[in-house]
């Protein structure tokens, strides 16, 4: 288990005062722009959001848990985006997974040990014409070829 | 500066006119998605730069009142289309396009093209049939048949400049439809015959009276730009690359319809389109096309920018809706539908990226102009995304009607290393898969769903016989599955035992009673579901089923996989005769289970082989075997 | 206006949903989500219904009772073979997920024979998020629980899986969850649901458990009730009410 760190909430506050005060529509923003800031969405962040926007907590829970943007554990320093659209799965996306969780010792949704490499995987990323695409926290790699990914990411 | 009303909107134009008169070479890199990933704004950062450094009179915005002589305009637009081949960098008016431009070479483009107007052969795109170097996209077969109306910016126009726009005519039809009755904007694009480029080809015009006719004291216009089929960028491209158009279309919306509020609603994939979309908007505001008295007429509009949290369901209009409202996007039935009562529970507008885009166009050309397209019951244009195994792949725009020959052999220029067509799969997940009998199929709404396909957003998947069609259907329930919401009984339980079954069919443990179980169970789906993922969920499968059933049929009879790609029941081995022995295949191995010297022949170790198929990908000498 | 069900004439009011014609006119269509006191969302599907109208040239459609309102002339068959299809396989679904779930399979045999058995996802939950919970926990006011995830793996429980905060031990979810998922151990002074322990108020009169102590709390806070409704029990209350009217008839 990779043990979250403190929260810092004065971040978490800064966040919020973004937005409108008690502006429920405001919810899957905020919470965006909370996970961009710290990463993730600890527990204290989405109390807090649920808080300043006067949502019931329940609901903000539900919104964090359905959208798939929103991780709710600690992600390490490097996202490393495997497109599984329909495209890169055809022309060899399950052999990219492969490579990088035998390369990483890590599947989807995991993170390394040292916190380095979070792998996800999702559905089209709209690069379809360069399958299969990886994109390594901004950083797009196309045409990824078998066996070579592990060594493009950790080259940077 | 605003553009407070008509005349000083035809000010602006008449002046940026002049300015585009002067340029002497447009130079327009390409910043889609595509390009960018292949270093696109490092090559255009380099180009400013070595142009600078080698004196050349070199704009970077539009000046109206520019002291160069000759001045060459650096832009970067939208996708060009040609994404297998950037980044592309198109020099104009001698319509040169370079492609697979690298930093490396942009000292000779400015130095021999750009100074002294010299075509560079090594850039030019290169024919695979006769390996001839085609100078400009008047010459290359993938933008021939091509017809740009919707797309017609992206790629010309530089993204992020509303000048740019404003020059290429953006913003007069607003002008024009301003002067018109909201009725006869309506009529007009009723009279076009546009339908939703969405997926559901509802038509346009017949949506937005239906709005007008609903009762309610505010409206509100929604631009769904929330394109989660994967294999489908189009909307993307369009948002990236040409921002204006959507507001200008919206915007017109908004004044036939009467709204005074709208909403663009993005996936946040994608976000460079929220980042330019923003910056447009907020450049409208500031420039007075945006906000109260727009050109100095009554309408009053304003727009945000909502990202999406990830989830396809969100595509749905209902669940959109919610997701706005900051709600868990969880559809709603529509027996009383959204234009009567959608957002915050007033009636409401909503079409998708490209729908919009098109209005502009109608509203300046006519609509008979746009009529006159496509075919009788499908006019216009629509773009594609043109992906999968095929040679060609990249952002198109064809006449409906077009037949799926002239797209995957003519603009795609075939299959990729010459294997044999199999499919091609439209509509994304809610669509299906269309065989070799399909090819000359008119590609339009109704001859897609009578196909048993669909239009959906656009997105045009190849697939070569090295494609399992069980595989695919497995691939689209389980995106589905993981996309339900999860709240009505069909989907979420339903489209998790159809994929259940393809699971165990790809594993080699069909039963013979199975594919009528799979056909039956689909179409309990498709008629159960509360909203039109799940109602559209089994056609991935059910139009495999029909079209490949032989293929179903290896897989439950003879516990094979002909297409060589569900693992549990495929064998990889090496042809001795056809291995050169070149290592490549080693290389590439995840497990490490090929063994071989150089030069000899290489062995699949099968208690270390996990099945993946990356040999085979990787193998040049179709040395790889499966069985 | 007036509409047909199963052949019948039945007149029916503009706003009104298939399902409440139905119900006011004794039709019999079964429900897993619907109560009457909450909004309806029309997640089972097992009340679909089969409808049509002499105008539509043929077309029929198949939608769910509780959410499509009325139309003139429209008519409904409650057991149509295309219905009968539709919730026999949605009750098939449900059995796979819930198979020890007497309601579900009580359901399915009346609907007709079961004719497909899935693959089975037996976690021993009974759980069909219908959602009846979380709508009854919304309308009292107290947002102790919500859905979590979507899909498949979609659950109801309180947020971050946690004792719930907001919870006041009322019992509507237990009480209107229609197979018996939620479970609620009441003891004579204890009550536990969602892993969170309360007290009874003893009954003042006979000291049998009245209601929780957050329910006290809450009630006294927000609803404007006669003091002893939340010292004594029903039985008791009944028990005065009746002396009363006693003392009152001599």
């Amino acid at each position: 288990m990779n043990v979250a760190p403190a929260v810092d909430m004065d971040r978490v506050g800064a966040v919020l005062d973004r937005f409108e005060k008690g502006e429920r529509s405001h919810l899957v923003h905020a919470l965006q722009d909370l996970q961009s800031e710290i990463h993730y969405l600890p527990k204290e962040a989405i109390k807090a959001a649920a808080k300043y926007l006067d949502v019931p907590l329940h609901s903000a829970f539900s919104v964090a848990t359905f959208y798939k943007a929103f991780s709710l554990v600690p992600r390490g320093e490097t996202i490393i985006k495997v497109c599984l659209g329909t495209s890169c799965h055809i022309r060899g996306a399950s052999v990219v997974v492969e490579d990088l969780r035998i390369g990483l010792g890590v599947g989807p949704g995991e993170t390394t040990q040292d916190m380095k490499y979070t792998v996800e995987v999702v559905n089209c990323v709209g690069a379809c014409a360069l399958a299969p695409v990886v994109i390594a926290n901004t950083r797009y790699i196309a045409d990824v070829k078998p066996g070579t990914i592990v060594k493009i990411i950790e080259e940077g | 500066m605003g553009i407070a009303n008509l005349k000083k909107l035809e000010a602006r134009r008449s002046a940026l006119h002049k300015a585009h008169e002067n340029v002497k070479t447009q130079v327009r890199v390409c910043s889609g998605t595509g390009c960018a990933a292949l270093g696109a704004f490092e090559v255009y950062d380099a180009l400013v730069e070595e142009s600078k450094k080698a004196g050349l009179p070199v704009q970077v915005e539009l000046a109206p009142c520019g002291k160069d002589k000759d001045p060459i305009f650096v832009s970067l637009t939208g996708c060009q289309g040609f994404c297998q081949i950037g980044p592309l960098v198109h020099i104009l008016p001698e319509d040169i396009l370079y492609t697979g431009v690298k930093v490396s070479s942009v000292k000779d483009i400015v130095g021999k093209t750009l100074a002294d107007g010299q075509v560079i052969d090594k850039l030019l795109y290169k024919n695979p049939e006769d390996k001839k170097r085609l100078k400009g996209r008047a010459d290359i077969p993938f933008y021939k048949g091509q017809e740009l109306v919707a797309l017609e910016g992206c790629g010309s126009v530089a993204a992020d400049s509303l000048d740019s726009y404003i020059a290429s005519g953006g913003f007069s039809s607003l002008a024009k439809a301003l002067k018109m009755d909201p009725d006869q904007v309506i009529a007009e694009v009723e009279k076009s015959g546009l339908r939703g480029r969405g997926g559901g080809g509802f038509p346009t015009g017949r949506k937005w009276r239906s709005c007008v006719n609903a009762t309610g004291d505010e409206r509100f216009v929604i631009c769904n730009g929330d394109e989660g089929d994967p294999g489908a960028f189009m909307d993307c491209c369009i948002m990236e690359g040409d921002p204006y158009r959507v507001i200008e279309g919206m915007i017109i919306c908004a004044h036939a319809v009467g709204s005074s509020t709208g909403f663009i609603y993005v996936r946040h994939e994608y976000p460079r389109a929220v980042e330019r979309l923003s910056l447009a908007v907020k450049t409208c505001e500031e420039n007075g096309l945006l906000g109260t008295k727009i050109l100095g007429s009554d309408l009053n509009f304003d727009i945000s920018v909502a990202r999406g949290g990830g989830a396809f369901v969100c595509g749905e209009s209902t669940a959109l809706m919610r997701s706005i409202e900051g709600s868990v996007g969880e559809p709603r039935a529509k027996y009383v539908r959204s234009v009567q009562r959608g957002f915050r529970d007033k009636p409401t507008v909503l079409n998708n990226v490209e729908t919009f885009a098109c209005v502009p166009s109608i509203i300046n050309e006519g609509s008979d102009w746009f009529a006159s397209r496509g075919t009788e019951k499908s006019s216009g244009t629509k773009a594609f995304c043109l992906v999968g195994k095929v040679v060609n792949t990249g952002l198109i725009e064809v006449p409906m009607g077009t037949k799926l020959r002239d797209v995957v052999f003519g603009i795609g220029g075939g299959i990729i290393d010459g294997r044999p067509f199999k499919a091609v799969q439209t509509g994304g997940p809610s669509g299906g898969c269309l065989g070799e009998n399909y090819l000359d199929l008119p590609v339009d709404f109704d001859a897609l769903a009578e196909a048993g396909s669909m239009m959906g957003s656009g997105g045009m998947i190849v697939m070569d016989d090295r494609t399992c069609m069980v595989d695919v259907a497995k691939y689209f329930l389980n995106f589905l599955m993981e996309e339900s919401c999860g709240k009505c009984v069909p989907c979420r339980e339903g489209v998790y035992q159809l994929h259940a079954l393809l699971d165990k069919l790809s594993r080699g443990e069909g039963e013979p009673q199975d594919l009528e179980k799979i056909q039956r169970l689909g179409k309990e789906i498709q008629v159960s579901s509360l909203c039109g993922l799940g109602k559209s969920a089994p056609n991935p499968v059910l139009s495999t089923l029909k079209n490949f059933r032989e293929e179903y049929e290896a897989h439950v009879n003879d516990k094979r996989c002909p297409a060589g790609v569900c693992r549990d029941i495929t064998t990889f081995t090496i042809d001795p005769d056809k291995c050169t022995g070149c290592l490549v295949c080693k290389k590439a191995c995840p497990p490490d289970a090929i063994s071989g010297e150089k030069k000899q022949v290489h062995v699949i170790d099968q208690d270390k082989c996990t099945q993946c198929g990356a040999c085979r990908l990787v193998c040049k000498f179709d040395a790889v075997v499966t069985s | 206006m007036y509409i047909y069900i199963d052949g019948k004439k039945i007149s029916a009011n503009d706003g009104e949903t298939i399902l409440a014609v139905a119900n006011r006119n004794n039709i019999y269509i079964p429900t897993l989500c619907h109560h009457e006191a909450l909004d309806d969302v029309g997640a089972c599907r097992v009340c679909m219904v089969e409808i049509t109208h002499k105008d539509w040239g043929g077309w029929t459609n198949l939608v769910t009772a509780c959410l499509y309102p009325v139309e003139e002339g429209l008519v409904i068959s409650t057991s149509s073979d295309a219905v009968r299809r539709s919730r026999g396989t949605t009750l098939d679904l449900l059995m796979a997920r819930c198979p020890t779930s007497d309601v579900i399979r009580w359901m399915a045999e009346e609907n007709g024979e079961i004719s497909v058995r899935y693959e089975q996802v037996d976690d021993g939950s009974k759980c069909i998020m219908c959602s009846l919970c979380v709508r009854a926990c919304e309308k009292m006011g107290c947002n102790a629980i919500g859905t979590v995830g979507r899909g498949h793996d979609k659950k109801i429980a309180p947020p971050f899986f946690e004792n719930p905060e907001n919870c006041i031990g009322c019992g509507a979810c237990a009480a209107i969850c229609p197979t018996g998922h939620i479970e609620m151990k009441d003891t004579r002074t204890t009550r536990e649901i969602w892993e969170k322990k309360f007290d009874f108020v003893a009954c003042e009169v006979c000291g049998e458990p009245v209601m929780t102590e957050e329910y006290r709390d809450y009630a006294i806070a927000n609803r404007d009730l006669p003091a002893d409704y939340y010292t004594t029990c029903s039985a008791c209350k009944k028990k005065k009410l009746a002396s009363h009217f006693d003392k009152v008839g001599s």
